[in-house]
């Protein structure tokens, strides 16, 4: 949606499930980790709380929930399963959908290879 | 004298006429692809030499009998080529077609001749027969694995002084150009069903198999020509024709395939993830003339659903002293020497093997003309049949024997062999020869199925490694997939491409191939030959000269990986990256450890598959196109205007305005003047903007902006600060609501993309339920801005439809109406603290209005500005501008803008953490002014702030982030963040420079018209 | 710098008319409003177009599209989306400036794009438009007929667009 500049790496194919296609990744932007919800009443918070929300993430060695944006396309943010290790996607998701369950998406990965 | 003067005479007269000169005395008659009435012309190191067509440097150089084409590495050995293709280890040189188009580390091997190529050796001075450094040939020691680590410990300041400097100078490899490159390199993207990596025997199989399917097919190799290994076996029979018969049908019936393409010159350099391989296309190097402004290589993109790789096998040195010696070769490429260019490698080349391939190469060359003093085979015993064949041609077989070493310095003239019986070597034999042609077995290429993070199989019977997993839709065919020969590599290949189609739905039949004149060949793989272990040097890594004893050091001092032995000795670490060296280097280390290969492991390897240019990885993207440049559509007038620019973002921004031969101080401060006591005129298109639009626009913006909006009229414009979630300041901008459900607001030229994506990032996924839309305008509107006392006296004789009265259209509005006919969206606001007017303008129409502004303000001495003239004077205001004034730490407090937050508000983005202890902590930099004690002093920008006028090391307290000379105040001011800044208001502070100390006052950070009075006139 | 016929794609800058940013909820009602509003089918697939009398939508997002109309019908389709505003929340931003096409045609025009756009374009049919990246660029494209496409990229991006497609129409002219 808004011009920036070029990424040259673009081995990554993604599956935007807001077009239902699978793009090439100069379309895509990484969005940080997913199913992290803004808090419905902030000043409730203690400090370390809010801390927690702010900075602390998973930093997942394997799968890992995170959010894209598909910005050059549909510009919708969605979310993804993706193993950090093999850069492989488990599976995207649009935004607001439920956490699929891993060892679930997992057994379906090992069953289509 | 005279001798010393004729020769690059000889040479000069050859460029400048071109005229050929007679081909070499080592063509064989009727034998090789090369174009025999095609006669081409280059240089060797100034020296004029003939050449035919389709011939490379290294085959038009041993046709003149030529076989010294290079110093090695790190002993300054005399080197010719070890094989004839990609994988050549010993034959760089470089290529020269001009300024800044010399060409380094360039295989001899891969460079094609073209009329007119000048080539040249490296790594040798002052001569290649006379090469000074040749001395550390002698001095082995010096130069063992791991020297430097130990030789050159300490004083440790030498390392980079001394040591470091004359190592380099003495090793090394070929010089690069210190001219900009002149060539243009051009990139694609390419899709496809089946990329099949190699055309030889497998690939084409593959390439037709899925090319008569009906699926896209995408067949490259990195030869000129297609064929592979059929190009050095023409007796092969192929389908009752001859194998050349068999390429020629098949590549054209290929071509005519509309779903097929060919590329040839083209190597696959890195495989990455999903299947896109990287290309590399070498258009214009071997064209004598290339056609005016033809790209020099191209980048191929390539995404495919299936990879076919079938890249073949590269044949094993073996290991024995002297192994290195100009004219001691691979056997193969001795055999495709002979049949595809024609060339006779030696008159009495003599072979060693530990495999029967070799024989068939000594064959050819036997009766091709060539007298084979002997075939040395390091196995006991060999197939009666080969035998037969060398006794039916007269060649004597010596089994079961080792080399002990070489003679010869320019080029091999003799080989010391023994027998080797039980382990115990025999006694020695002189053996006269112009050439060896050596074969350890073949090695799979596993290059590219190595990037894809592939496992490998080590296989027992075949001493070597075979594909196994690959994450990636690829399959391995032929050679490389340990399916050795013609026949079989023909069955594999129909076999992969046909599955590969079936694989993305086409029907891929496998065709039978009928081979002939072929017998199955077999091996034994041997680490290194025996030897008696004396001074020699028996070489395994060619290209960065370790030997069969460097890796055995390695061990011996404690390297137990395979990883380890490659580092400490650097095999397999050159520009080859081991094709040729890394399964020896394992054999080695492996028998050294007592161990099975696989056990000590192989070294990964990684793109690029070959060298590849710096030009090809950026292509486009030099020069002009580097980078997007984005220009306003006033930057055409301001250029005619005769500005100065300057970078802000992407987009070129006038700076400011010179006239005659002012400098930049003195216009800025003429802009300065007129825009405080007339009036002036600025350009502020490249300012973001977006259109927000729906029921909840001010819900959504009170949500996000620290400012109140719910209560902002239709008509009225408001400052806006916004805050990262963690409550520090991200951008501002004023945000002007032109409808109850609709908002136009502005963000920093810099942010505005950041903003965007911002707002969309809330709105999507934590606030979806808000009837509320984003879009950029930032491009639909341009944007001038008029600012001064007289700027209102200017606008209204063009305004329709308004009334901009001090009291009718106040400070802070906006509206809609029509100025010099064109409809607009005008507020009035300033960043300068003049009365100000932003008349936005529909981008078809800038240049218009801004004329119309322009002619209208002549009366009134109407002045351009830039953004310098912009800086000064909003910092003469004390506003600041995110990202100068702030850096991702600072708060709205910190910034002195409390005032922005609404204090009603429950919620913002950003709230919450205005209360971390962090955030609300004493000791916070805040925003003031500086007046240094000498006006006329303008401090630097960055400049760090003490209490004490005294020696560092002392506390700094703060920053000084904004400085200018201020026309307005006839003195020097500045902005600054200072520890509790705003509690020393008053207090001396000093900036210590590297010549001086410079003191400096303490202000509120507004300089000019506090009350802003001016805004209201 | 308005036409280009240094290669084998006839290249020229489309002419200006109106363009619309559409952003409206998917109901069936509220797209029904919306095309009565338009003139023109507007369809909630991603990539599809529909087109009546000079008027065209392309569906860009989920709830996203582009409206061109020749330029006298900016007023009147402006006019007809404030009339169903309050009971179809939407928005309607004219973008008609922000954006310039241009027209790309020839058979070695796949090739052409192919320079810089990373998607298959084999796998995108005629009549279907797309927001993609050229060259680093955001653009919208638009495949009119089998060699046939329309490129739009926002005003400053441009230049370095049209310098692009014309180096790279010479450069397919060399046939190398």
């Amino acid at each position: 949606m808004v011009p920036t500049m070029r990424q040259e790496a673009t081995m990554l194919l993604i599956h935007c499930p807001y077009c239902d296609k699978t793009l090439p990744e100069v379309e895509f932007a990484y969005a940080g980790e997913a199913h992290i919800v803004r808090p419905a009443d902030p000043a409730a918070m203690s400090d370390e709380a809010w801390r927690d929300f702010l900075f602390i993430r998973t930093n997942a060695r394997g799968p890992h929930f995170e959010r894209w944006r598909h910005v050059h396309g549909c510009a919708r943010f969605f979310n993804a399963v993706r193993d950090t290790v093999s850069d492989r996607f488990l599976a995207t998701y649009k935004a607001g959908a439920p956490k699929p369950d891993l060892a679930t998406l997992l057994a379906e990965t090992e069953r289509a290879r | 004298m005279s001798d010393i003067a004729a020769e690059p005479e000889i040479g000069l007269a050859f460029r400048e006429t071109g005229a050929p000169v007679a081909d070499g005395a080592f063509r064989v008659a009727r034998r090789g692809r090369v174009e025999r009435t095609r006669r081409v012309g280059f240089t060797f190191d100034g020296k004029p030499y003939g050449a035919l067509g389709g011939d490379t440097v290294a085959s038009a150089l041993l046709a003149n009998g030529v076989h010294l084409m290079g110093r090695s590495f790190k002993y300054h050995r005399p080197r010719g080529i070890l094989s004839a293709g990609s994988e050549d280890a010993n034959a760089l040189i470089g290529t020269s077609r001009g300024p800044g188009r010399f060409e380094p580390n360039t295989r001899a091997t891969m460079q094609e001749v073209f009329d007119g190529l000048a080539a040249e050796s490296q790594n040798r001075w002052p001569s290649l027969g006379f090469d000074i450094g040749a001395i550390n040939d002698a001095i082995p020691h010096l130069f063992a694995a791991g020297f430097y680590y130990k030789t050159f410990k300490w004083p440790r300041p030498f390392w980079h002084h001394v040591y470091e400097p004359v190592i380099r100078a003495a090793a090394g490899l070929g010089r690069a150009p210190h001219e900009a490159d002149p060539d243009s390199y051009t990139a694609r993207y390419h899709h496809t069903d089946i990329l099949v990596v190699g055309a030889g025997p497998a690939g084409l199989a593959a390439a037709l198999a899925a090319g008569r399917s009906g699926a896209r097919v995408l067949l490259v190799d990195e030869h000129s020509e297609m064929g592979g290994s059929l190009l050095s076996m023409p007796e092969i029979g192929i389908d009752a024709r001859g194998a050349w018969s068999f390429l020629a049908e098949t590549l054209a019936e290929l071509a005519s395939l509309p779903n097929v393409r060919l590329l040839p010159r083209t190597t696959a350099f890195g495989y990455f993830h999903q299947n896109m391989v990287a290309l590399a296309e070498r258009l214009t190097d071997h064209l004598a003339s290339p056609p005016d402004g033809a790209p020099r290589e191209r980048l191929w993109r390539v995404r495919a659903r299936e990879v076919v790789l079938a890249q073949g096998a590269i044949e094993k040195p073996l290991v024995f002293d002297g192994n290195d010696r100009p004219a001691v070769m691979l056997a193969s490429a001795a055999r495709t020497m002979l049949n595809r260019y024609g060339v006779l490698v030696g008159e009495h080349p003599a072979v060693v093997t530990s495999h029967d391939s070799a024989y068939a190469t000594a064959f050819e060359l036997a009766d091709a003309g060539a007298t084979i003093p002997v075939i040395i085979d390091a196995r006991p015993t060999v197939e009666p049949v080969l035998l037969d064949e060398a006794a039916r041609r007269g060649i004597a077989v010596a089994t079961g024997h080792t080399v002990l070493g070489t003679e010869g310095r320019m080029r091999v003239s003799g080989l010391k062999i023994a027998p080797v019986t039980g382990g115990t070597i025999g006694a020695a034999r002189a053996i006269h020869c112009d050439a060896v042609l050596m074969s350890g077995g073949w090695t799979p290429s596993l290059h590219l199925f190595s990037h894809t993070k592939a496992s490998l199989v080590w296989d027992e019977d075949l001493k070597t490694f075979l594909p196994g997993q690959s994450p990636e839709a690829c399959v391995t065919a032929g050679g490389g997939a340990g399916h050795w020969g013609i026949a079989a590599a023909l069955e594999d290949g129909a076999r992969a491409g046909a599955t590969a189609a079936a694989k993305v739905g086409h029907l891929g039949r496998v065709h039978d191939f009928s081979v002939e004149g072929e017998r199955v060949e077999t091996g034994a793989t041997i680490a290194a030959l025996p030897s008696r272990g004396t001074r020699g040097k028996a070489f395994v890594d060619h290209q960065n000269d370790v030997t069969a004893k460097d890796v055995r050091l390695a061990v011996r001092e404690g390297m137990r990986s395979i990883e380890h032995v490659k580092r400490y000795t650097t095999t397999g670490m050159a520009t080859d990256q081991g094709k040729t060296s890394n399964i020896n280097a394992l054999l080695i280390a492996a028998e050294a450890l007592g161990k099975s290969p696989p056990e000590v492991g192989l070294t990964t390897f990684r793109p690029p598959y070959t060298p590849t240019t710096f030009g090809t990885f950026a292509n486009h993207h030099a020069g002009a196109t580097f980078e997007v440049t984005r220009k306003t559509p006033i930057n055409g007038w301001a250029e005619a205007q005769g500005a100065v620019f300057e970078p802000v973002a992407l987009w070129r921004r006038a700076r400011y305005f010179p006239r005659g031969n002012e400098t930049m101080r003195e216009a800025v401060a003429r802009e300065c003047r007129a825009t405080r006591e007339a009036v002036g005129l600025f350009d502020a298109s490249t300012l973001g903007k977006i259109e927000v639009v729906g029921p909840d626009a001010a819900e959504f913006l009170n949500r996000l902006y620290t400012n109140p909006f719910l209560k902002l009229a239709p008509g009225r414009c408001r400052y806006g600060v916004l805050l990262g979630e963690d409550g520090f300041i991200r951008d501002d901008g004023v945000i002007a609501r032109i409808a109850e459900d609709r908002f136009h607001v502005t963000t920093t030229t810099g942010g505005a993309p950041r903003v965007l994506t911002m707002m969309e990032d809330y709105l999507q996924t934590e606030w979806p339920d808000l009837k509320v839309w984003l879009t950029s305008t930032t491009e639909e509107w341009a944007t001038v801005a008029l600012n001064g006392p007289l700027a209102r006296a200017v606008l209204a004789p063009l305004v329709k439809g308004l009334d901009i009265a001090a009291d009718a259209f106040p400070h802070m509005s906006v509206a809609e109406c029509k100025v010099a006919g064109v409809p607009v969206r005008l507020c009035r606001m300033s960043f300068t603290g003049e009365l100000g007017f932003e008349v936005n303008v529909p981008a078809r129409h800038a240049l218009a209005v801004w004329e119309a502004i322009w002619t209208a303000g002549q009366p009134h001495g109407i002045t351009p500005y830039g953004t310098e003239t912009m800086h000064v004077l909003r910092a003469e205001k004390g506003f600041i501008i995110v990202g100068q004034e702030t850096d991702g730490t600072v708060t709205p407090d910190d910034a002195g803008l409390a005032w922005a937050i609404g204090k009603t508000k429950r919620d913002f983005v950003g709230m919450r953490s205005l209360a971390r202890p962090d955030l609300v902590a004493t000791g916070r930099k805040q925003l003031v002014g500086l007046l240094t004690r000498d006006p006329a002093t303008v401090l630097e920008e960055g400049a760090q702030l003490v209490e004490e006028d005294a020696r560092p090391p002392v506390p700094m307290i703060g920053h000084v982030t904004s400085s200018y000379w201020s026309e307005t105040l006839g003195r020097s001011i500045a902005l600054a963040l200072v520890k509790d800044g705003r509690a020393r208001i008053g207090e001396t502070l000093y900036l210590p420079m590297p010549d001086t100390t410079i003191a400096a006052e303490v202000v509120a950070p507004v300089f000019y018209d506090p009350d802003g009075a001016r805004f209201h006139l | 710098m308005t036409t280009h016929a240094d290669g084998p794609v006839a290249l020229s800058m489309a002419d200006t008319g109106a363009r619309f940013s559409l952003r409206i909820g998917v109901t069936p009602d509220d797209l029904a409003a919306a095309e009565t509003a338009f003139g023109a089918p507007i369809f909630a697939t991603i990539g599809a177009r529909g087109r009546e009398a000079g008027r065209e939508s392309l569906c860009l997002g989920p709830d996203e599209w582009v409206l061109t109309a020749p330029e006298a019908d900016r007023a009147p389709i402006a006019t007809a989306f404030a009339g169903i505003g309050a009971a179809h929340p939407h928005s309607l931003v004219d973008i008609s400036d922000r954006e310039i096409a241009i027209d790309l045609e020839g058979e070695a025009v796949t090739a052409l794009l192919a320079q810089g756009i990373a998607i298959d374009l084999d796998a995108f049919p005629s009549g279907h438009g797309t927001r993609t990246v050229y060259d680093g660029i955001t653009v919208v494209l638009r495949r009119d007929a089998a060699h046939a496409f329309r490129l739009e990229a926002w005003r400053s991006f441009v230049p370095h667009v049209w310098h692009r497609l014309t180096e790279g129409n010479k450069e397919l002219a060399l046939g190398i």
